[in-house]
């Protein structure tokens, strides 16, 4: 092999990719890390954001309603998913059209979704319309604080459980048929057939979207900063949107740094979890 | 199952396809009906709730008329740019990773690994702050650059690279074929399923993006759709019926997308999810 022109060949294939990855990716990590380290005044490397986050009222009660919010969304998106993948993992008529129109939101931008559901969800809109006749009182959705945060469950739920269900389709899709078959001649019912043998053989794609969507989740952006600003009263603040106030609103950018070292270092946690549920014990003995 | 069974599990099906799609709907009708008849049909319900009972392109023309046109005309160019730029140095990229014998490919492929694990929006802001200084906010490159650095793109092609069989590039050398032959004529041509599956990634991306484009590109000229839909009332004060009219064309045109790709998306999805 032409051993001159060797690194330039790989080079020309590699260069673009990987200036892009780093300068784009991981160079703003890195300056993240150190601009937080940075001190408010004077020079050199301190804790100071770090201390002043973590006794700042608004950053604690945001990543106590990201806590909240996580808690709910994540369990409630993955059981709707998968009690649609299972729903929908049948050969009916049409079924590609029903399962496209679950999928559609996701292609939506998010912050078209946050528009129309800002308007759906007015006083005097459509959703209330419908609440009224169901026979209950109008409700405040956004604008109370007790029903704010649901309300941005509900927007984000519609736009993400169709991708989930979209995973977990393709998941039970690869079970064997002949599980089920072999349940059934035990006698299983229905409800055991789905316990001991599509949960079991879901579990990898589980364990996926499972952390997929809690790293989703701690993103979630637009919907909080066009319909309530993490309002009222701090009710919605979630992580994303107490980042970008104190970076752009408030003109912080070092605590606003900090911010996002703890964030990605709970991404990076969770996904981390992740890679060691995958390899469960089982495998290993294989 | 029985029959009763199965109408029974059609119908629930067809009824939770409906709901999803319902809003989708909603903004439809509304985009095409007068603007006092939004809100007008709902207390009580009646068929007119979800039909239009008068049928209006005006709105639409206005839209079109307007600077929302500019923000669409941004997106679509962005959008392009940044797909046709990503996919050509992703599949280069992957193609190194996958076939070129090199020192450092294992250290290289953990650094695109861990690219994509750090979320983008998550370190937008700190990315803000690198490219303020290199002027360029309010550029067409500072809103195409963070969209074209994809490593799942990457990560995608390669593992797709890999299942090509390495025979194929042996009688291609033989034959005094170089890497970029390779690459071009061999490898390109036998992966159009991956590449489009990694288009859709870049695709994606770029139309969905909202954060990176409210801070990079804040000025009327270079305005996302995204970014210019959430922003409406600055432009149109409370005018639903443009802000339905621009809803659904920001949204039909990724609509479209999926319905026209889904197999290349299910594709990548079984990638990502399933498998190693």
């Amino acid at each position: 092999m032409d051993r001159l022109r060797q690194p330039l060949t790989i080079l020309a294939f590699l260069g673009p990719a990987l200036l892009a990855v780093v300068l784009l990716r991981l160079w703003p990590a890195v300056f993240a890390v150190d601009l937080s380290l940075r001190p408010p005044r004077g020079e050199g490397y301190s804790l100071e954001n770090y201390q002043f986050i973590f006794t700042d009222p608004q950053f604690l009660n945001s990543l106590v309603v990201t806590a909240i919010y996580s808690l709910i969304v994540n369990p409630l998106q993955i059981a709707i998913a998968l009690a649609l993948a299972v729903l929908m993992n049948v050969a009916v008529p049409l079924i590609g059209l029903w399962r496209t129109m679950v999928l559609l939101p996701v292609a939506i931008p998010q912050s078209v979704s946050a528009v129309v559901w800002g308007v759906g969800l007015r006083p005097d809109g459509p959703v209330n319309a419908l609440v009224q006749a169901l026979g209950f009182e109008p409700q405040r959705f956004l604008t109370s604080p007790d029903q704010a945060l649901a309300s941005i469950i509900l927007i984000v739920s519609w736009i993400g459980v169709g991708y989930w269900m979209t995973f977990l389709l393709a998941g039970l899709q690869e079970i064997p048929r002949t599980l089920y078959e072999a349940a059934r001649i035990d006698g299983a019912s229905r409800w055991q057939q789905f316990r001991y043998v599509t949960l079991p053989q879901l579990r990898r794609t589980l364990t996926f979207v499972l952390v997929a969507n809690t790293v989703a989740n701690f993103l979630v952006f637009a919907p909080v900063q066009i319909l309530t600003q993490g309002g009222p009263q701090g009710s919605t603040n979630l992580i994303m949107n107490e980042i970008y106030s104190q970076g752009f609103v408030i003109g912080d950018a070092r605590s606003a740094a900090a911010a996002t070292v703890v964030l990605v270092s709970f991404v990076l946690a969770v996904v981390s979890i992740q890679f060691r549920m995958m390899r469960a014990p089982e495998d290993e003995e294989r | 199952m029985t029959a009763a069974e199965r109408v029974l599990r059609t119908l629930t099906i067809a009824a939770c396809g409906l709901l999803f799609f319902l809003p989708l709907w909603w903004v439809t009708v509304s985009a095409v009906r007068p603007q006092e008849e939004i809100f007008a049909f709902l207390s009580p319900l009646s068929p007119w709730t979800l039909w239009p009972r008068n049928v209006t392109l005006a709105h639409v023309v206005e839209l079109w008329s307007g600077p929302f046109a500019r923000a669409i005309f941004n997106s679509m160019y962005v959008t392009v740019v940044t797909v046709v730029i990503g996919l050509v140095i992703s599949a280069k990229a992957g193609f190194a990773l996958a076939v070129l014998p090199f020192r450092f490919r294992e250290g290289v492929f953990v650094v695109i690994v861990v690219s994509f694990l750090i979320p983008f929006d998550a370190i937008a802001l700190p990315l803000f702050g690198i490219m303020r200084g290199y002027g360029l906010q309010n550029t067409y490159t500072g809103l195409i650059l963070p969209g074209i650095g994809n490593g799942l793109a990457v990560f995608l092609l390669r593992q797709f690279f890999l299942g090509i069989p390495r025979e194929l590039r042996e009688a291609a050398m033989i034959d005094g074929m170089g890497w970029f032959g390779i690459f071009w004529r061999i490898y390109v041509p036998l992966s159009v399923p991956a590449l489009i599956s990694a288009g859709l990634i870049l695709f994606v991306f770029q139309w969905q993006a909202y954060l990176w484009p409210l801070i990079i590109a804040p000025a009327p000229d270079y305005k996302v759709a995204a970014v210019a839909i959430a922003q409406f009332s600055d432009f149109y004060g409370t005018n639903y019926s443009l802000i339905f009219a621009g809803s659904f064309f920001v949204s039909i045109i990724p609509m479209l997308v999926l319905v026209v790709f889904q197999r290349f998306f299910a594709a990548s999805i079984a990638t990502s999810g399933s498998k190693d």
